[in-house]
């Protein structure tokens, strides 16, 4: 019994992919028939990243007790990323582990994992060794990252992303500290932000203190991101923000 | 001109007095309808509302709750789940 509702939801959620055809998502039972709690999904790299232009493909397995745990999903396009292994193809997202709740879909969860692309977290990494290049070599991982996109995930020899790099001033100095794209940095500043509207955390910024440091204040206070809208604090809240910058170095 | 009615056969419908348009977070199944592990809707498969302001098939949420891994957070909010009296859903009192 408990397995035909579950099977009839995915059937649902396959449908849904299928109609939305903006998302340029795709998604099928793996073996091509009526099995469908192994499907195979792919969706496109994101623009302005390595990973532009190429398709990746994600095998996800549909356990038992789905939507009541997450779908297992690995790539099965390699990808150099550090929150995938560059061997197995296993995913580190805490959507698909203890951050999942029923409510989420295949779909959220793919779209989850393009956005992902976007954003490595090299501080929570799946390959350790993709990790530590990001983190002391980035030019190089951008480089293997794409090398690896055309070679695995059929993206074009050229995109838009390369003609940026390409011209990005900083790439004509050899020993620059700082090799990655614009939009890369612009996108990497705003990760920092995490969710909170820019002015609001600059304000304590302004103050000396560094950014990752009133974020990390500002969520330990729990403070609301108001949907990363400014808006003026409470003084209680102004006083704790300012303790926990000021008490722990 | 006198009418005598000899037989009548009357009609009804229902639906819950929340959600007009809305399937249950959990199992995609419209709020009229019933949750997976039902036959029928209605009273036997009824709805539950979140002080958060969520509505689930009582059933899913049950489910989801009775789960470690939920922490005992709705599904949508990730606040702590806490069902409210909502006189809308309560079955009728049996006359």
């Amino acid at each position: 019994m408990a397995s035909s509702n579950r099977l009839r939801r995915i059937a649902k959620e396959l449908a849904d992919i299928q109609s939305d055809t903006a998302s340029k998502i795709l998604a099928e039972a793996a073996n091509g028939g009526s099995d469908l709690s192994h499907l195979h999904a792919s969706f496109p790299g994101p623009p302005d990243t390595p990973y532009e232009g190429g398709t990746y493909v994600v095998d996800i397995q549909i356990p038992n007790e789905y939507p009541f745990r997450p779908p297992v999903m690995k790539f099965k396009t390699k990808l150099w990323h550090p929150n995938v292994s560059s061997q197995t193809g296993a995913i580190c997202l805490d959507t698909l582990s203890s951050a999942w709740s029923p409510v989420l879909t295949i779909k959220s969860a793919l779209l989850s994992l393009q956005s992902l692309l976007s954003t490595p977290e090299p501080k929570d990494p799946q390959d350790a060794e993709v990790a530590s290049m990001l983190m002391k070599n980035p030019e190089q991982f951008q480089r293997v990252a794409r090398e690896w996109a055309i070679k695995h995930a059929n993206a074009p020899k050229t995109t838009s992303w390369e003609t940026t790099i390409a011209h990005s001033p900083s790439n004509s100095k050899p020993k620059s500290q700082k090799v990655i794209s614009r939009e890369e940095q612009l996108r990497l500043e705003a990760a920092r932000y995490q969710g909170y509207n820019k002015d609001l955390i600059d304000r304590f910024v302004n103050m000396g203190f560094d950014i990752d440091r009133v974020v990390e204040a500002f969520t330990f206070v729990n403070i609301d991101k108001n949907n990363g809208e400014d808006y003026e604090l409470e003084e209680a809240y102004m006083g704790d923000i300012t303790a926990r910058l000021l008490g722990e170095p | 001109m006198k009418v005598k009615i000899i037989k009548w056969n009357s009609v009804a419908t229902w639906r819950w007095k929340i959600a007009y348009d809305d399937v249950c977070g959990i199992c995609q199944v419209h709020f009229d309808g019933t949750c997976p592990t039902c036959k029928y809707p209605g009273d036997d498969c009824s709805l539950l509302s979140g002080k958060c302001g969520h509505n689930f098939h009582m059933h899913c949420i049950v489910e989801w709750i009775k789960q470690e891994s939920s922490k005992g957070q709705c599904p949508m909010c990730r606040q702590k789940f806490e069902w409210k009296d909502n006189p809308a859903l309560a079955a009728p009192t049996p006359a």
